[in-house]
């Protein structure tokens, strides 16, 4: 019991994500902070306000950790099939060629 | 980006080459912002010259000049979104003499000190600005609801008081003769390099128009039963 609890909050901490998860969250995290970047400088530029360009970029900075760091469902879309373990379906009855000839 | 610890390293990796692109950009606009100081009048209202110490011990006594001065001037245009504050200094500059009074031509302004002084802080930076809790309210309540405040560049100075009563390394500075005052400034930025004023103009920076007084003789020494009077 205690093991299986271990074991589920390693998974969260872990916090792992599929291929085409990663693909997205790496996609996700550069545009993100580039467009955060930019909408912090033209406000700030335009209202001449260098306080508010810095709360801009680090509140954006914060959202952006938020949606790429956790594990969120949707990074989890296209699990991998894995084949199963052992291999059941084609090696039953050889575990071993050998010269293409079944040790047994 | 394949756990956690991972996509935290990568995101905030980034996060750091933006925040470097940003404050680039930001140093970059003070190039594109135009700057026009000037300086309306900067005259001398009232010289002085008193025998001193250095200090409450010292045995030797030197000649001190104490030049009031009225000043006007308009800085507002170095104050931008990327100025933390301006740092205004005005100096007395006097050209060297030989010991026989003669000027050395070179050395127009071979001696130069610093008569008075003040740092005039962005409402960004009131809260860097060194300054009691009274004072500082009133500054930040002078610039309520503004993220720059040009106007606290205008500068309007009555018969000022020098902060600093100035000597020479040779302790005389009685009838000192070619005497000018300038006006300097000296813009520091949230990001970017200091900037001080310049000779020349740069692009849309130019250079500050007036600052210079006229020139003037200090006077002798003060007797010394005037001295007790004012004193």
């Amino acid at each position: 019991m205690a093991e299986q609890i271990l074991d589920q909050v390693r998974d969260v901490v872990e916090g792992q994500i599929d291929f085409e998860g990663q693909k997205l969250a790496e996609l996700i995290a550069n545009v993100a902070l580039s467009v955060v970047g930019a909408i912090a400088f033209l406000v700030g530029y335009l209202l001449q306000d260098i306080k508010l360009a810095v709360w801009i970029a680090l509140g954006g900075t914060a959202l952006t950790f938020v949606a790429v760091v956790p594990p969120w469902p949707f990074y989890n879309n296209n699990p991998v099939a894995w084949l199963q373990v052992g291999g059941r379906s084609q090696h039953t009855t050889a575990s071993l060629v050998v010269d293409e000839k079944a040790v047994r | 980006m394949y756990s956690s610890l991972v996509r935290i390293q990568n995101t905030f990796g980034f996060f750091t080459t933006v925040a470097f692109v940003i404050a680039a950009l930001i140093a970059a606009s003070d190039f594109i912002t135009p700057r026009a100081p000037s300086v309306g009048m900067l005259k001398t209202t009232n010289l002085q010259v008193v025998r001193g110490r250095p200090h409450y011990y010292s045995s030797k006594k030197e000649e001190y000049a104490i030049i009031k001065f009225s000043l006007d001037a308009d800085l507002s245009s170095l104050f931008t979104w990327n100025t933390k504050q301006v740092f205004v200094y005005v100096t007395a500059e006097w050209p060297s003499t030989s010991t026989t009074g003669v000027t050395i031509a070179s050395n127009a302004t071979a001696n130069q000190a610093v008569i008075w002084d003040a740092i005039i802080t962005s409402p960004s930076a009131d809260h860097l600005s060194n300054l009691g809790p009274a004072a500082l309210k009133k500054l930040r309540k002078s610039a309520a609801g503004k993220a720059i405040d040009p106007s606290r560049g205008k500068l309007s100075l009555k018969n000022q008081r020098p902060k600093y009563q100035i000597t020479h390394p040779s302790g005389k500075i009685a009838e000192m003769a070619d005497v000018t005052l300038r006006l300097h400034y000296n813009v520091q930025p949230w990001v970017g390099v200091l900037t001080w004023n310049q000779g020349v103009d740069y692009g849309l920076w130019k250079q500050l128009s007036g600052g210079l007084s006229r020139k003037f003789t200090l006077p002798g020494l003060k007797k010394k039963e005037e001295a007790k009077k004012t004193s």
